[in-house]
């Protein structure tokens, strides 16, 4: 396969994937606001054409035509810089998530993942490092003290649960014994699952991605009623759905993540047992890996309408105190089936 | 002096005096209806009911003389206990009508009933009907039900007005007040009788139902009316004056004041053809312009004229600071024809407040210097010379010429400039060349001297363009301090108008020799300074009741 | 600093959080599929019951006449300042009655003490909830806006007068 098929197909793969990514973003938020309107007996957003499907739409045009507000006292380079860095985090972070099994093109074997690189976790963990920077920066450049305090908490709410976010990490590599998605997939044959095998890393780092995505019960960076809106409380237009944007897109990469690392990926378990065709193969692990996401989606969201926030010192409590020793245990713990089983 | 006792308190009397009388002097009100201070004693209404000890019955504090060692109980089981069966008793037969009512709010029956009655009525028959809405004369109305039969009326038709109007007639609860037969009640007081009466059965027709009493607010001024200067009360509610009620001052006017003063002398300060703003004659048309350009064009027309073909007049309508700049302002000019028009009608004074000068400052006007100077002319000299055409430029403050002297109305709009100060468009006004809006007296700081040589204070009660309620000191009702410019009660008119000391200070600036003050009060400690009659005066000294000047009163003039 | 006792210690259990948390999101669960409360507003409208606070209005009688003596008691007593009464004098036997009577909706609390002071059951709170404006002028009702037909109020009316 030469350079330039290469290059197209991945140019495919990352137009496809960039718009599957939008909209989903835009249904999340209206399947969101439903949801939380059921949890509340209440019915949501349903006028906007048939029971309000074409609400995401009339919400993205209020946000465009919304004035573009910038204070006075905020650094104007960075204050336009934090959204777009928020952006990209969470859009290239998807460039490593396999999301089906490689399929054959006019003759050419293409695998379902944009960028199928050997050391794809640590990118990962590299780039979910930056977007603290986001919101940093947003916090620090909006010259406001909400905007501050949020960016502050932030930084350190996520720093702290990077760490056992890490650790979590670990005992899933330990199994796969390789950097790469792929790979990781691949170990979790059948019920083989990263979940059932260490359930406690499983937790560990189901906690963590919430704190990472800053969704409730870890949203103190927003918090509302302390915080006005915390880092984006000076942002408003297209900027502020910059966030919106960016923080739905992390809450798709965090349970895609998930998925891959202890869901099973894309693997609908014993598939391969059925004797299917590759097209059909591909076609249902491809269905599989997005109903699995779609599920951790909608966990995220029910979570959210069910737990209140944390104060501060719990939650800073709950990442050292906690969490970390926990996934200290779950390589420990890993570490011991490998011994014992010998996998 | 001799003492008694009342309500365990030791307090002196006069010998004579009456228990509620030398109560009063203390500062103790005891409750009463009937009983006024400068009228006759009448004792009907018994609310007044007090415990004496050693007196087999409760005696009323309005008609029995106090005594030495006397031992008064204002508030006794027994004195409460007869003042809520009096109450009781009067309220009987009043209707229940505080909403419509005029008196609500100001009124002693509902004060009472408020503090002193048991607050249900055990009454179940049909209430007395009497006649409603009765006019009694041009200016008062009377409601026959809500009459509590207190005779304060007719005592005063007697004794003060000295016209014997009103009367009771029929007797028991069937008795009511009437005039006799043919007769009105339009003596020149007549509206007195509104201010007396203890509930709401005499209501002034003029004020009938125009506003609440809370809604307003109450600015002690003095009125214009005639030179007596009587001390008053304006009533404002959103800007606009509504009504005037006399206040107490000895030595002036008592209780009272005249109907003229109560009717006539406020209506033109809303009236539709108030000078809004300055005007300047253009095409032969009065047009509205800003201050700079008639402060301006006032100044150079000013300046074309020889020294004597300038008269200044003067006005005793006007405030001794507003005589006074006019006066330094003539000086300053160099001009000596100065002088002020007199409004004398004789057949207006009698001998019980009204005085044939209908003005209210002719004598601070002569004080502080609106005479002619050595070899000026007089007020006859200035209206000569306009006849001859000697005089071509005339300022007049605060009057009008026009219709002081009729025939002088073409010769005035053939003058080659007339500036006046006016409040309202006037015959002067309408044929000036330049008009600026004066202030009334009651949007302005300033004195008044009465024909006792009392100077006496004006304070604002109605707010124009540069004044601030809250900031200028004006009195402040519910609605004026909550109001925002949003609510239309709170958008009274403000006119865009100026004191006339305030136009001439303006002016003096233009025309290059500066009279600058800040306040009416520099003004005023300015003349007292310059002036003998007002040395050591000053706001504060003169107060709400006025001060004493060095002037000569003046001599009564009686010509009936 | 005294520390503050808890009124309750959390147990080992609840301070697992875990189960908690379960306890919590099945709470939320249950509810998404429980009959929802929304009413779909301007096809389906809520009709108050007598105890509502609408709007107020003045009391018009069958003849067409208002109830009100214009005696600005609720004028007084509204403290939002958002009555403005102006009486006059009428041939009628009432004698007063308002010749203007403004209430600015913008300023309007909806207390109900205007209809409490009334002497003259001549304000009463309708149901009516329905106010938007698109100017300030507009929020300022006056009498052809609030009369409204004693018939009409016949519900809040007798409320009132069972609490007499």
């Amino acid at each position: 396969m030469n350079i330039w098929m290469i290059l197209l197909f991945s140019l495919v793969k990352i137009f496809i994937i960039v718009n599957v990514m939008l909209i989903t973003v835009s249904y999340l938020v209206y399947f969101e606001r439903r949801v939380s309107a059921w949890a509340q007996n209440r019915l949501g957003p349903n006028r906007v054409g048939w029971e309000g499907v074409l609400q995401p739409f009339a919400d993205v045009l209020k946000l465009l035509l919304k004035e573009d507000i910038v204070p006075d006292a905020a650094n104007k380079p960075i204050h336009t810089l934090a959204p777009i860095i928020a952006l990209f985090v969470a859009f290239t972070t998807y460039a490593v998530i396999p999301f089906g099994p490689s399929i054959s093109i006019f003759g050419y074997t293409v695998p379902l993942v944009v960028a199928d690189i050997n050391i794809g976790i640590l990118y990962v963990l590299a780039l979910t490092s930056l977007g603290v920077y986001a919101i940093t920066l947003a916090g620090w450049s909006s010259g406001s003290k909400y905007s501050l305090f949020g960016g502050i908490r932030s930084s350190a709410q996520m720093i702290s649960y990077e760490i056992s976010m890490g650790f979590s990490v670990g005992g899933v590599l330990l199994l796969a014994g390789s950097l790469r998605p792929e790979a990781i997939v691949e170990a979790q044959q059948g019920w083989m699952w990263n979940a059932i095998l260490q359930p406690i890393g499983f937790i560990t780092f189901l906690v963590s991605a919430f704190a990472e995505t800053n969704r409730l019960p870890f949203d103190l960076p927003e918090a509302e009623p302390e915080l006005v809106g915390g880092y984006h409380t000076e942002y408003s237009s297209m900027k502020f759905a910059g966030f919106f944007l960016a923080e739905y897109a992390n809450m798709i990469v965090a349970s895609a993540m998930i998925v891959t690392l202890y869901l099973g990926g894309w693997r609908f378990p014993y598939l391969e047992n059925f004797g299917l065709s590759a097209g059909w193969f591909a076609i249902i692990s491809v269905i599989t890996f997005f109903v699995k996401v779609a599920a951790l989606l909608f966990f995220f969201i029910w979570v959210r309408w069910s737990l209140p926030r944390f104060r501060y010192d719990q939650l800073m409590n709950l990442g050292w105190k906690v969490m970390f020793p926990l996934s200290l245990l779950n390589i420990i713990w890993v570490a011991a089936l490998i011994m014992i089983f010998k996998i | 002096m001799p003492k008694f006792v009342l309500d365990g308190k030791e307090i002196e009397f006069k010998p004579g005096q009456t228990i509620i009388q030398a109560a009063k002097d203390h500062g103790i009100t005891i409750p009463h209806f009937c009983w006024h201070e400068s009228l006759s004693v009448a004792g009907n209404c018994r609310v007044c009911l007090v415990e004496i000890e050693k007196m087999p019955k409760l005696a009323i504090a309005c008609s029995t003389t106090a005594a030495e060692g006397m031992v008064v109980y204002t508030a006794s089981e027994k004195a409460l206990g007869a003042r809520n069966a009096v109450m009781e008793f009067l309220l009987i037969n009043h209707p229940l009508d505080c909403p419509i009512c005029d008196e609500a709010g100001e009124c002693k029956l509902q004060d009472y009933a408020y503090s002193h009655s048991a607050g249900e009525s055990r009454f179940v028959e049909e209430k007395n009907h009497k006649d409603k809405r009765v006019p009694l004369g041009p200016y008062v109305m009377f409601d026959g039900d809500r009459c509590i039969s207190c005779s304060r009326c007719i005592r005063f038709c007697d004794e003060i007005a000295k016209d014997n109007e009103l009367t009771f007639v029929k007797r028991g609860d069937r008795v009511t007040i009437t005039t006799f037969p043919g007769e009105e009640l339009d003596n020149p007081y007549s509206l007195n009788v509104t201010d007396i009466c203890p509930v709401g059965a005499l209501t002034n027709r003029d004020f009938r139902f125009r506003a609440r009493v809370w809604d307003m607010s109450a600015n002690k001024t003095i009125c214009t009316g005639c030179s007596r200067g009587c001390n008053i009360e304006l009533w404002v509610r959103n800007n606009e004056i509504l009504r005037i009620t006399p206040r107490q001052n000895e030595e002036v006017n008592t209780f009272w004041m005249c109907d003229h003063g109560r009717i006539n002398t406020f209506k033109f300060v809303n009236a539709e053809d108030r000078v809004d703003g300055p005007h300047i004659r253009k095409e032969g048309k009065l047009v509205k312009v800003e201050w700079n350009e008639a402060l301006t064009q006032a100044a150079s027309k000013l300046k074309k004229f020889a020294k004597n073909e300038i008269a200044f007049i003067g006005s005793a309508f006007a405030t001794l600071e507003d005589n006074y700049l006019l006066v330094k302002f003539a000086h300053s000019l160099g001009v000596k024809n100065i002088d002020f028009i007199r409004h004398y009608i004789p057949s207006f004074a009698d001998n019980i407040l009204r005085r044939e000068d209908m003005t209210p400052n002719s004598l601070g006007a002569e004080a502080v210097g609106v005479k002619p100077s050595q070899g000026g002319l007089n007020i006859d000299g200035i209206i000569n010379g306009i006849k001859e055409k000697k005089i071509k430029a005339v300022y007049l403050i605060d009057d009008d010429i026009a219709a002081a002297f009729p025939e002088l109305e073409e010769e005035l709009a053939k003058l080659d400039l007339l500036i006046v100060n006016a409040t309202n468009i006037n015959k002067s006004a309408s044929v000036a060349d330049i008009v600026f809006p004066a202030a009334t007296y009651a949007e302005k700081n300033g004195t008044f001297v009465n024909f006792q040589g009392r100077v006496q204070r004006l304070k604002p009660a109605v707010a124009t363009v540069e004044d601030d309620r809250a900031l200028d000191g004006l009195e402040m009702s519910r609605l004026d301090k909550f109001g925002t410019k949003f609510d239309r009660w709170a958008q009274g008119h403000k006119y865009d108008a100026k004191s006339s000391w305030k136009i001439l200070s303006a002016l003096s600036i233009e025309m290059g020799f500066k009279l600058k003050f800040n306040m009416a009060e520099d003004v005023f400690s300015e003349i007292a300074k310059n002036t003998k009659a007002f040395s050591g005066l000053d706001y504060d000294v003169i107060g709400e009741l006025g001060a004493q000047s060095k002037l000569q009163p003046e001599e009564k003039i009686i010509t009936t | 600093m005294a520390v503050k006792k808890r009124e309750k210690d959390l147990t080992l259990l609840e301070k697992m959080y875990i189960p908690e948390i379960v306890k919590g999101l099945s709470l939320t669960m249950k509810n998404m599929f429980k009959p929802k409360f929304t009413m779909k507003y301007p096809e389906e409208k809520f009709i108050p019951p007598a105890s509502y606070r609408g709007r107020p209005v003045l009391v018009m009688e069958e003849n067409g006449e208002e109830r009100c003596v214009a005696c600005g008691l609720c004028s007084r007593v509204c403290p939002a300042l958002a009555i403005e009464v102006q009486a006059a004098e009428t041939e009628r036997e009432k004698e007063r009655y308002p010749v203007k009577f403004e209430i600015n909706m913008l300023r309007c609390i909806f207390c109900g003490f205007c209809e409490e002071v009334c002497p003259e059951e001549a304000i009463v709170m309708s149901k009516d909830y329905e106010l938007a404006f698109s100017h300030r002028e507009d929020a300022i009702y006056g009498k052809d806006k609030l009369l409204t037909p004693v018939i009409q109020l016949k519900d809040r009316i007798e409320f009132l007068r069972s609490y007499k």
